[in-house]
């Protein structure tokens, strides 16, 4: 038993039903994993007494569970309505410029992957970036170079 | 029209809702209905059709998944879906028949529905019975304004040998992920993705392996999951249809049987709801292909110098006649308890009128000690306290029952297992003291069944006693007096209760032979009992009448084909006493029993009529009070209850010692096993595993971990299997599939090899 299994189980037990607790559980395992691997699915769903194709279900649903292996900095542009409208996506592309790649992709050498994301709920001052969950706004494609280096040294 | 079905909720709330009615107009047309009812069986109630892919109350509540059901209702400024909406007093309903706005809304629904749903209902197997094709016909605008490419996904994906996928024709109405969740529970279809994106899938490349998951497959209104089996078979518009019931085990599903140029295409549900409420097992409806098998015999043999060898049916009823009289009134009848009451009755009355014997084995029995407390099975969704003396798992014996409690555990049932693996962990053998002590006035549980309006007892496996056991506990605690409360006992066979009355409507002498002149085994089943197997060997002659040779065939000198419970006419008696009628399919390729048994007992001088329905009004006269064939209907009736006695309590015997090593052995015969199941290929990927089931405590004891190889033995008889630890299972047990523990005895050591 590793210690990620007694640790999903003490957050089961904050719940009435242990399913409840599916989303911190998944959450716990990713911190684990770096991703969801079959394998860490499997080990929720033992944990939770449910079944790794309900934890799959769930961890698809969400932007924020990782399927596939992603980089050690995750960066998410908004390029929803608001953030659109004021260039989400010379954002983006700015991004796609300075890193290499085009969202959706990680760099060669592991360290970063871009996405372009839905709301991020900051649509007030656009272009929302978030940078390992910490919210950067608004980000002019201007200020990009100086972010992408920022991770680079980080 | 039956009363809408109200759904969620305890019992008790849905009872008390149900008296209260509320006055609804839909489409102009004023109806009543209790509240809490749908809009949609409200609707239909008021003979107006609201249409719907998503909804199905069976796995519960409607979601408003698929927009089919959009109404407008009066005072709400959108456009609401009905399946979602609980009718309230006073509310104006227009369908789409009567307002345009609705009409709009539907017909726009319908067109995304459409958006990427291919167009090969020519080649599609659900075309001639889908909703999706109906409903387009009916409601869809027969033109289309996309012009864009259709989505093409990789098809068909097999998620199990029997279950193929279609995503492109998939319209994610989730009822096949919400039974997988809900009524099955086993969680093994899900939706993944979001939006546009989603999609059905299982884990990875896991096959469904749910013991229920054919029931998707009905479920789906489209023809995304289709059956592997039937793929590309036939057309539902060139069937003919038999209205039968299942008889692979006591619950008695109600099935149609659709078979095209004699041969049987598929089973599906018939909805009894008090029996099965059109659910299946996959046993139950992927099974029916065994029929077709090579390994099948379809005509008599007879043991030659070297091996068994084909003769015509004169011959071989000449060579039965002159084993019959070579036996000189030492004949022996072994009973599978798969025979219909007709076919029972009609080699009980060669036996005993023709060949003048009366010693018969008869499968494990089902007393009829618990009529007092017959329910339907349907009322343990509605119980409150359900107690399960499960010596056998439910799920191996009478599969359905096992959803049955799902339900009743959804519905807010408190469900308390008893036996080697259960909440309260007794070993085997004790199910009866369990019994004794429930019955006494200071047992907490056994107060809780006396307080519950509805408490039911079931009986799952642990010796033909169970019944009186059961029954002195039933009555102790004053089930027959509550309506919604009983006992049932499940038994090993199909119709174990039938075929004993059959045999008791042949002849009422009981003359033992003292040696075996003849041996006349009677099913498969009873071929593969190691019991029949040992009468074999001290008979001095054995015939059998069986599918396939496989146990037969090693030791008995006559084999005459029999026929497969989808091919028989004839009635069974379920687990609950209920007596249904099967009708066999069209065509069979070996010869009907009850056409060369006439024959063969017209030259013993038995009057014996040939016909089905002949030989139940015979044994009707005889055990069954008279009734008629036409009495049981398409849906048969639960007979009445029939006045309590008082019970002796039954004395509870102790566990016979163990000899041959420490560990007990339970020797179960897994859901998917049998001579039908072993003869369909599909369904060898649910067979049961070679391993052993084994606690953790002995486990570690013997320095054994999950997946290792071990080696069970007793008396001589070695056999090596995977260990698997179940934590649920009492320590000096273990468990092993029947099919897998060769001669061992019941006690066992368990060790590294």
């Amino acid at each position: 038993m590793t210690g990620l299994f007694a640790e999903i189980q003490a957050v089961a037990g904050r719940y009435p039903e242990p399913k409840s607790a599916v989303l911190p559980a998944l959450r716990l395992a990713q911190e684990h994993y770096g991703h969801l691997t079959p394998e860490a699915l499997r080990e929720v769903a033992s944990a939770l007494g449910t079944t790794p194709a309900y934890c799959r279900g769930i961890a698809s649903f969400y932007d924020m569970f990782h399927l596939a292996p992603v980089g050690e900095h995750m960066i998410d542009v908004c390029t929803n309505a608001s953030c659109a409208l004021v260039g989400a996506a010379q954002v983006l592309e700015a991004f796609e410029r300075e890193l290499g790649i085009r969202a959706g992709e990680t760099t060669p050498d592991g360290r970063i992957t871009l996405r372009s994301a839905e709301c991020l709920g900051g649509c007030g001052s656009g272009t929302v970036v978030s940078i390992d969950e910490r919210y950067r706004q608004p980000v002019k494609p201007e200020d990009v170079p100086a972010i992408v280096e920022e991770l680079r040294r980080g | 029209m039956s009363a809408p079905e109200l759904v969620g909720g305890s019992a008790a709330d849905r009872e008390r809702i149900a008296h209260e009615l509320v006055t609804v107009t839909i489409d102009g047309r004023q109806v009543q209905v209790p509240k809490g009812t749908g809009l949609v069986e409200a609707a239909a109630a008021a003979g107006v059709e609201i249409p719907v892919f998503c909804y199905e109350p069976r796995v519960g509540a409607g979601i408003g998944a698929c927009r089919m059901c959009l109404v407008e209702i009066e005072g709400m400024p959108k456009l609401q879906t009905g399946c979602t909406t609980p009718v309230t007093d006073g509310m104006v309903v227009h369908t789409a028949g009567t307002s345009e706005q609705a009409a709009a809304g539907q017909s726009a629904t319908m067109e995304f529905l459409l958006l990427n749903h291919p167009l090969d209902c020519p080649v599609c197997d659900k075309g001639g019975e889908c909703a999706l094709q109906d409903l387009s016909f009916r409601y869809g605008s027969g033109k289309t304004r996309m012009t864009f490419r259709k989505r093409s996904l990789e098809k068909p994906i097999p998620i199990s040998p029997t279950i193929a996928l279609d995503r492109e024709r998939c319209i994610m109405c989730f009822r096949c992920t919400r039974f997988s969740q809900e009524v099955a529970q086993d969680e093994e279809l899900s939706a993944v993705n979001r939006g546009a994106l989603s999609m059905i899938a299982t884990f990875e490349d896991e096959p469904y392996r749910g013991p229920f998951s054919g029931n998707v497959t009905e479920l789906c209104p489209v023809g995304a999951l289709t059956s592997t089996q039937y793929r590309f078979k036939a057309r539902p518009w060139e069937y003919e249809q038999a209205a039968s019931v299942c008889g692979l085990c006591p619950v008695g599903c109600n099935v149609a049987v659709q078979s095209r140029e004699g041969r049987v295409q598929r089973v599906l549900s018939r909805n009894h709801p008090e029996v099965d409420r059109g659910w299946l097992c996959d046993k139950g409806r992927f099974s029916y292909s065994h029929l077709y098998s090579e390994e099948r015999i379809l005509t008599p043999r007879r043991r030659g110098v070297r091996e068994l060898e084909e003769l015509g049916w004169e011959q071989a009823l000449d060579e039965l006649e002159g084993m019959i009289e070579r036996a000189q009134g030492e004949v022996v009848l072994a009973l599978s308890g798969s025979e219909t009451l007709e076919l029972a009755y009609a080699l009980a009355k060669i036996v005993r009128q023709g060949a003048g014997s009366d010693r018969v084995v008869l499968p494990e029995q089902a007393a009829d000690a618990l009529d007092p407390f017959r329910v339907p099975i349907s009322a343990l969704a509605e119980a409150e306290e359900i107690v399960v003396f499960e010596e056998c798992p439910v799920l191996d014996r009478a599969p359905l029952i096992e959803l049955w409690l799902k339900q009743a555990r959804r519905n807010g049932a408190h469900v308390t297992r008893i036996g080697p693996s259960g909440d309260i962990q007794r070993g085997r053998g004790e199910a009866a003291l369990a019994c004794q002590e429930l019955a006494e006035k200071e047992s907490a549980l056994g107060k809780r069944l006396r307080a519950a309006e509805r408490a039911i007892l079931l009986w799952s496996g642990g010796g033909g006693a169970g019944g009186c056991h059961l029954a002195a506990l039933a009555h102790a605690l004053g089930l027959h007096e509550k309506e919604g409360s009983g006992a049932l006992l499940l038994p090993a066979s199909p119709n174990a209760r039938g075929v004993a009355e059959a045999w008791a409507a042949a002849g009422d002498e009981n003359r033992q032979p003292r040696q075996i002149g003849l041996l006349v085994v009677s099913g498969d089943e009873a071929a593969s009992e190691p019991q029949v197997r040992q009468l074999a060997e001290h008979a001095r002659a054995t015939v059998a009448l069986t599918l396939f040779a496989g146990d037969s065939g090693e030791w008995a000198d006559l084999v005459l084909p029999a026929t497969g419970y989808l091919e028989r006419s004839g009635t069974m008696r379920n687990l609950e006493g209920r007596l249904q009628r099967l009708r066999g399919a069209t065509g069979s390729p070996a010869r009907r029993e009850l056409s060369w048994l006439a024959e063969l007992a017209g030259r013993l001088g038995v009057d014996l009529p040939g016909s089905e329905a002949a030989l139940f009004t015979e044994l009707s006269a005889k055990v069954l009070d008279g009734i008629s064939l036409a009495s049981l209907g398409d849906r048969a009736p639960l007979p009445p209850r029939v006045e309590a006695q008082t019970f002796e309590a039954a004395r509870a015997e102790s566990p016979p010692t163990l000899l041959g090593g420490p560990l007990e052995l339970i020797r179960y015969r897994a859901l998917f096993s049998g001579p039908e199941v072993e003869h369909v290929p599909e369904l060898s990927f649910q067979r049961p595993a070679a391993e052993v089931e084994i606690s953790p405590e002995d486990a570690d004891r013997r320095g054994i971990s999950g997946g290792n190889e071990v080696v069970v033995r007793s008396n001589g008889t070695r056999v090596t299997l995977r260990a698997r630890i179940n934590a649920a299972l009492l320590p000096g047990m273990v468990r092993v599939a029947a099919e897998h523990c060769a001669e061992l005895a019941r006690g066992v050591e368990v060790s590294r090899p």
